[in-house]
């Protein structure tokens, strides 16, 4: 189980610094954390469903800046208790969330460290020690995110498959079913968040129309995201190419500079 | 005065430099702080073209001026940081060539201007765009078992990240300012974010009609099933409301863990007494 508890661990470690040093290539995100937990303990299958399940309820969501609330860490443990207990897939969603919330605080926690790191950077420059300051950002940062990734999550899974076996035995089923329920409620509000990011009143009719395809066609997920990039740049072309897609012009300015292209011409 | 050091900075290879921007930009959250965001980090990314261009010790003042401009307040989507970066050193160069014409603070002014729309940008392609389809076809693979679910979605998000950061980090050294202008000139980045926006949503209105469903046990005697009458009126009409919601509360700018804990709650709630039920 140590050894079990170390693997877990880093692979949160690796999803951590993803978003420090890979520029957030995605290794992050539950689908891939839970595969790779999945593949490490040994039961590939079960961890693509609940990276699928974990993903679903957390695709919304988005870290911009300082609102670090993400359930990445979070879905890695729930992952590796399920394999470890057994458990149904639900029970992730149910361990992911406190999970989440324990990781939330650590994190605030570290940022005010990391104030203090930035000001011991200020410093070292001042003294003209410039080696030291760039050893404080690239290696004491991530180290400094590695150590509130790791510790968490290690302890969730090696203290953890005693305490869940408990309470999924203790907890009664419509309490399972109503956190499968509040999961898909969560979801909504990623949705809402992606939303609140990208909509404006004159581009809200694309959310519509891609909800009303989805909803009356039944095509799956990947046949939209392939209609949905069709539409991208047949729109684009309407709005801004030069060819014979071009409807009615915005402005007057515009069409008055087109005239005088032509006359250019 | 920094002839050599100017010197060394153009001898040095360009693949090397573009290099240096690049993990410059993939490393621009490593120290995020409260106080002044992704600073340090650009300082680090800077640092070895600052490190070139003022070797020598009398020129300490003078690097110890720069690392301190770049360690003002900065905020960018990482990929997008190593164009900043490339556009960065290139000014650099220019200032330690003509020290006395070149207004130093100039450079400050471009890498603040370009932060906003930069990240506005950078943040609907790659989370709000990219990510969703990647992960969206992802999660309908990995659903069916196939592992192919997760390489698939890694594989597309690196074809975008990848190419991304390292012409960004090339453009920007090389023809950062000139390009800046024809940017600024064509709308390049509204386009962009017009396209970003078209694709992005359609997802995202997809994903409330497909990814999670929710539906309502609820019925009047034997005939009268008000799922029945929902779906009559339009499919997925409660995940649509539901949406519509969220987004009300996101808009009143209800904090997020309050959210996710009444979801929780709530979802409990309205499973025991059968009002609506996770499908």
């Amino acid at each position: 189980m140590l050894f079990k508890a170390i693997i877990v661990g880093l692979i949160a470690v690796f999803a951590r610094i993803d978003s420090r040093m890979l520029g957030r290539l995605n290794f992050e995100r539950p689908l891939i954390t839970c595969t790779l937990v999945g593949l490490f303990l040994g039961d590939v299958k079960v961890g693509l469903l609940v990276g699928a399940q974990m993903e679903m309820v957390s695709l919304g969501f988005m870290s911009i800046g300082a609102s670090g609330f993400d359930m990445n860490m979070g879905s890695i443990a729930g992952c590796a208790l399920v394999i470890l207990t057994g458990a149904k897939i639900e029970t992730a969603l149910a361990i992911a969330t406190p999970m989440t919330l324990l990781i939330t605080l650590i994190e605030t926690a570290a940022s005010v460290v990391r104030i203090s790191m930035t000001h011991m950077i200020d410093n070292y420059v001042d003294k003209s020690e410039y080696k030291k300051a760039k050893l404080v950002d690239i290696f004491w940062g991530p180290m400094l995110y590695a150590v509130c990734t790791f510790v968490p999550v290690f302890m969730a899974v090696y203290l953890g498959a005693d305490v869940i076996n408990a309470i999924v035995n203790a907890v009664p089923q419509f309490v399972l079913d109503g956190i499968t329920l509040g999961a898909n409620l969560v979801a909504f509000f990623g949705f809402a968040m992606l939303l609140s990011v990208m909509i404006n009143k004159k581009n809200a009719i694309f959310f519509f129309f891609g909800f009303a395809i989805a909803a009356y066609s039944g095509l799956s997920l990947t046949a939209i995201a392939i209609i949905s990039i069709i539409m991208a740049v047949l729109f684009y072309q309407i709005k801004y190419g030069d060819g014979s897609l071009q409807l009615s012009s915005n402005g007057q300015a515009d069409d008055y500079d087109e005239l005088e292209d032509d006359l250019d011409d | 005065m920094s002839q050599k050091g100017l010197e060394a900075q153009r001898n040095y290879p360009l693949h090397k430099k573009v290099r240096e921007f690049f993990w410059g930009g993939w490393c621009m959250q490593t120290n995020w702080n409260y106080e002044r965001q992704m600073n340090t980090a650009f300082m680090w990314g800077i640092s070895n073209t600052l490190d070139r261009l003022y070797p020598e010790p009398e020129e300490d003042e003078k690097k110890k001026e720069r690392y301190r401009a770049s360690l003002e307040f900065f905020n960018i989507t990482p990929q997008f940081g190593a164009f900043v970066l490339g556009l960065t050193a290139a000014m650099e160069e220019e200032y330690a060539e003509k020290p006395d014409t070149f207004d130093p603070k100039m450079i400050t002014s471009v890498k603040t201007a370009l932060m906003g729309p930069l990240s506005g940008v950078g943040d609907s392609l790659f989370q709000g765009t990219v990510r969703i389809i990647a992960m969206s076809i992802g999660i309908s693979l990995a659903q069916q078992g196939s592992i192919l679910g997760p390489i698939l979605a890694m594989l597309i998000s690196f074809a975008v990240s990848f190419p991304i950061t390292w012409f960004g980090a090339k453009l920007g050294y090389t023809k950062g300012q000139e390009l800046i202008r024809q940017i600024s000139e064509s709308n390049l980045m509204d386009k962009l974010m017009y396209g970003c926006s078209v694709a992005g949503l359609m997802v995202v209105g997809g994903m409330a009609a497909t990814l999670v469903n929710v539906t309502t046990p609820l019925t009047y005697g034997k005939t009268l099933v008000v799922q029945e009458i929902l779906d009559g009126i339009m499919p997925k009409m409660l995940p649509l409301a539901l949406t519509g919601l969220m987004y009300y509360l996101v808009k009143k700018g209800v904090h997020p863990i309050v959210i996710v804990i009444a979801c929780f709650v709530v979802g409990i709630i309205l499973n025991y007494f059968g009002i609506l039920a996770a499908a």
